[in-house]
């Protein structure tokens, strides 16, 4: 769609939006701050709920098995996605074509609940047929995540794909670089920025499961959402706005520091290009 | 029949290639491309030269880029044969090929250098370091583009992507250079003059190449000879000139340039003249040859609109010649070209070199005017 | 040398397909089958705690299904109206996102180009932040002594604070909420590539804007608001946490007597046959996603 004046309609459906999507959170932000227990009175500025958290061991435990858990899940997705991208975007039909696309579908929009049961089923039977994860924890965690964010990264990663000029992988192969070398040396390096992206979708979205995980965790492996949902079910504590605050922040400058380093980018290639055109020939 | 026509094309291909001739460097035997029982290329044969420019001409659709990417590689021909200088390559992936294309859009690697993207089939052959440097070196040194090879591509403007695609697809020295539409995605005052550089490159080298084209100005300027391609089959093989001045077919010649067809049949085949009946003159047209027909036949008769002549008075030839009335007039610069309608209801087209500057020394609007035209100025067409 | 050997090795390109072919076979189709396989078991106490299906009788092997679980669900209307309920919640709650998030999305694609992708992204980015922390932060609003009643107080509107957490609404808030992305993305990738001229080729036909919205916007961007629509209400459906958090007790929601079946009854083949029934009842949409969203991956290749 071309850009056209926005209207007044434009201007106040952005600032209603964002407003509608960002004021919970600023409000979080602020009763992080605040002295007292109640959430909602303000009595005073105040670290003591960053205190709290830093000194709840368990809590920090928990962030710790999320981590590892988002950090394995996210390499392995991304391997596997971009695998599965190839295969959607890159190859015709082969047998079982249909089942492939459906399974990778699928999991987008299942319900964690049914995604969550059926593998602990399938984890219980395993352990009885063949005596695999016996002890459920960080491993069997992992490889429920992998399942549903597989799916999530596949679509990041084909939707670049098939934006992809096919005529640069061909041309490569025309100057004898076979199949693998044509990935490896130039639709990998090409589609780099994708693969990032899905590789923070899905660090993302296992640091964030909290039904999936609950279902297939074992009495060792308590993720940073389980210990949230617990303590959130007791009641509201300033400790949990004080660790929302804390993820807003990181994730705030995470998002600030890629939008800055695309936009200079971007800059400098339109100038670039800017450049070639006035020298011409 | 037309043997200037030959001669001159004779002396054009004499002209273009120093070396022995090879009728058959290429050869491409029956071969056909489906997709879902569509045939994209139908049972096509042809032979290309050592060291010659061949263009495939052809509307989009017409299965001119299949052909094209058969013989790169990137599809394999339902059935057929390609043989490269005596070697078939239908089986060889196209990695395998010693051949190499210049692509549409170029596909220059936008994340590698213009170095690295001249030097990129060398390293796959794994040449040495230095060998490739040598020859990337080289490469810039014949696109003139040794400044700009540490440049990206997105940093060059469209005639230097250009150059460098060239340089990256000869680099390797490759048997047969594929061209896929090479002025595509140039604006219009480049091409002309990349036209000319880009054959004064190919010719230098003796690389024999086969174009893929829709414009036929850039087929007729660059290719030695040009194959009309419709609907996945060849229609002529030729020189510019063969395919201009002696179409094959009403598709070629209605194709190539604009003409006036003229349906009739044959009426009197004598050895050294034939005349044709047409219901749209009112005289029979005099043809100043033989043809290879008989009486009664139905044929067209092609007549290209520079070649008639247009003037106020009748002229004195005893053939071929009409009176019309001047319906519309389209003016073109350095010619105009006249809508003249004749008392039968045809129309014919004529060109008019505008030679003098005012508009009161040419033709207008409802002027009725004589147009003629010589023995040996049109085509029989049989098919 | 490899790659004249790899010619010989029989489909190379089954070693791209095979590993996450086999993955998602193994971890997420199979699961299913071995959930239909227990749904037809009777709970037992032992671990695992369902019987297994089939026996040996002397030398004869037995099958036996049980049924009792889906009759179970069938005529206990807990389970019926958990159902219902959940698709009228996830119905309403789809169409609550597309009202607020079409406007949104339409905004964005009409920005500057240059603009698009931070307004983009700063609609994504509170998704990034953990989905509990924004439930968390609405619990804090809608609370009776919260802000949202705090607020209306000072202001004299109401004397006493509305209920809201715990209610339905809550869980209508919550959901719209934490699922706007899931509507605004696909939207937005669809308006962006809407072609203005035709808006403006309808005005010079004397549309006037809104007519030119109804008759030419919304109908182009059908698949946007397919997509959309199916990846906020199948998840919906099943959602859990929102329900257990801001919805009341009695805010029926059949993910959440799943859970309460798995966790706190520890009724597997229950547990299970919930499962399937509501898999069997979101099977039409999963597959009208499938038809729009594997459209859009393949893309180009056909």
């Amino acid at each position: 769609m071309n850009a056209t004046k926005p209207s007044w309609f434009s201007h106040s459906a952005l600032a209603l939006g964002f407003a509608f999507l960002y004021l919970p959170m600023l409000i979080l932000i602020i009763y992080s701050f605040n002295e007292s227990r109640l959430v909602t009175v303000w009595s005073g500025f105040s670290l003591k709920w960053y205190g709290e958290l830093f000194r709840d061991q368990q809590m920090i435990d928990a962030a710790k098995v999320s981590l590892q858990i988002a950090f394995m899940t996210a390499c392995a997705s991304v391997v596997l996605g971009t695998m599965a991208a190839m295969v959607m975007t890159r190859f015709r039909q082969f047998p079982g074509k249909a089942m492939f696309s459906a399974l990778m579908t699928a999991p987008l929009v299942m319900p964690e609940v049914i995604t969550g049961l059926s593998i602990l089923l399938l984890f219980v039977a395993m352990g009885q047929t063949f005596g695999l994860f016996q002890e459920r924890g960080v491993t069997t965690i992992w490889i429920a995540h992998v399942t549903f964010c597989v799916a999530f990264v596949t679509v990041v990663i084909s939707s670049r794909m098939s934006e992809l000029d096919r005529s640069l992988e061909e041309a490569a192969m025309d100057l004898g670089a076979n199949r693998v070398k044509v990935f490896f040396l130039i639709t990998l390096p090409i589609i780099a920025p994708a693969l990032a992206s899905g590789w923070l979708l899905a660090f993302t979205l296992s640091l964030d499961d909290l039904v999936i995980s609950s279902f297939v965790s074992g009495p060792s492996s308590t993720t940073l959402p389980m210990k949230v949902f617990s303590s959130v079910r007791m009641g509201v504590s300033p400790k949990i706005n004080a660790l929302a605050t804390l993820m807003i922040a990181i994730v705030s400058i995470a998002a600030f520091l890629g939008w800055w380093l695309m936009a200079r980018e971007e800059k400098q290639r339109q100038r670039d290009m800017q450049l070639a055109l006035q020298q011409g020939g | 029949m037309a043997a200037t026509a030959s001669s001159v094309a004779a002396a054009n291909g004499v002209a273009k290639s120093d070396a022995p001739i090879r009728e058959d460097y290429v050869r491409i035997d029956d071969l056909t491309k489906e997709y879902d029982g569509f045939r994209a290329v139908d049972d096509v044969s042809l032979s290309i030269r050592k060291g010659e420019i061949f263009a495939l001409l052809g509307a989009s659709g017409c299965g001119k880029s299949t052909l094209l990417r058969c013989l790169a590689g990137f599809e394999k021909p339902t059935y057929g044969k390609i043989e490269l200088d005596g070697v078939s390559i239908v089986e060889q992936a196209a990695y395998d090929r010693p051949i190499n294309m210049m692509f549409q859009s170029y596909a220059l690697f936008p994340h590698m250098t213009v170095e690295q993207n001249i030097g990129f089939g060398l390293k796959m052959a794994g040449l040495a370091r230095d060998r490739v440097a040598a020859r990337v070196e080289e490469m810039l040194t014949l696109v003139q583009m040794n400044r700009f090879a540490k440049r990206k591509p997105h940093q060059l403007s469209g005639g230097q992507q250009q150059r460098v695609a060239l340089a990256r697809s000869l680099a390797l020295s490759p048997k047969l250079l594929l061209l896929d539409e090479p002025m595509g995605a140039l604006d219009k005052k480049l091409r002309s003059q990349m036209q000319l550089e880009l054959v004064g490159i190919i010719e230098r080298l003796g690389v024999t190449c086969v174009m893929v084209t829709h414009d036929q100005e850039e087929a007729m300027t660059m290719a030695t000879r040009i194959a009309i391609m419709d609907a996945g089959k060849i229609r002529q093989v030729g020189t510019p000139d063969e395919i201009y001045e002696q179409p094959a077919s009403r598709f070629v010649a209605q194709f190539i340039g604009s003409v006036n067809l003229l349906e009739g049949t044959i009426e009197d085949d004598e050895k050294d003249h034939v005349t044709i009946r047409s219901d749209v003159l009112e005289q029979p047209i005099h043809v100043g040859h033989g043809v290879t027909g008989f009486e009664g036949q139905a044929v067209a008769y092609a007549l290209r609109p520079e070649k008639i002549k247009i003037e106020k008075d009748e002229p004195a030839q005893p053939h071929n010649k009409v009176r019309g009335l001047i319906e519309d007039i389209a003016y073109f610069g350095t010619h105009s070209v006249y809508h003249v309608r004749l008392q039968t209801g045809k129309k014919l087209l004529v060109h008019f070199m505008n030679a003098k500057r005012w508009a009161s020394e040419r033709f207008t609007w409802n002027d009725t005017v004589w147009l003629s035209w010589g023995d040996n100025a049109g085509v029989v067409l049989t098919s | 040398m490899i790659a004249r050997l790899r010619k010989y090795l029989p489909g190379g390109r089954w070693a791209v397909i095979a590993p996450p072919y086999f993955w998602m076979l193994l971890f997420f189709a199979v699961p299913f089958l071995i959930a239909l396989k227990i749904s037809f078991s009777s709970i037992v106490i032992a671990m695992p705690p369902y019987t297994p299906l089939t026996e040996w009788v002397g030398d004869t092997l037995q099958l036996k299904l049980n049924l009792k679980n889906y009759l179970f669900l069938l005529r206990d209307p807990l389970y019926v109206n958990a159902y219902l309920s959940s698709l009228k919640i996830a119905l309403i709650s789809t169409l609550l996102c597309l009202l607020v998030g079409y406007p949104i999305a339409y905004a964005i694609a009409r920005l500057p180009a240059a603009s698009r992708n931070t307004a983009l992204m700063l609609v994504v980015l509170p998704s990034w932040t953990s989905f509990l922390i924004r439930i968390y932060a609405w619990i804090g609003i809608l609370k009776n002594n919260g802000l949202l009643n705090n607020f209306l107080i000072w202001l004299g509107v109401i004397d006493e604070p509305l209920k809201i957490l715990h209610t339905p609404v809550a869980v209508y808030i919550g959901i719209v909420y934490a699922y706007l992305p899931f509507m605004i993305l696909p939207l937005y990738t669809n308006l962006v590539k809407h072609d203005h001229r035709l808006i403006e080729a309808a005005y010079d036909l004397g549309c006037r804007p809104w007519q030119a919205f109804l008759r030419i916007t919304l109908p182009l961007s059908r698949a946007g608001i397919i997509a959309g629509s199916m990846l906020v209400m199948i998840p919906a459906v099943g959602e859990f946490v929102i329900p257990e958090l801001m919805g009341g007790a009695d805010t029926l929601m059949i993910g959440r007597q799943l859970w309460v079946e798995f966790f706190n009854n520890r009724d597997w083949p229950v547990a299970s046959a919930v499962a399937i029934v509501m898999l069997v009842l979101l099977i039409v949409p999963m597959m009208i996603f499938h038809h729009y969203q594997s459209k859009e991956l393949e893309g180009r290749l056909a």
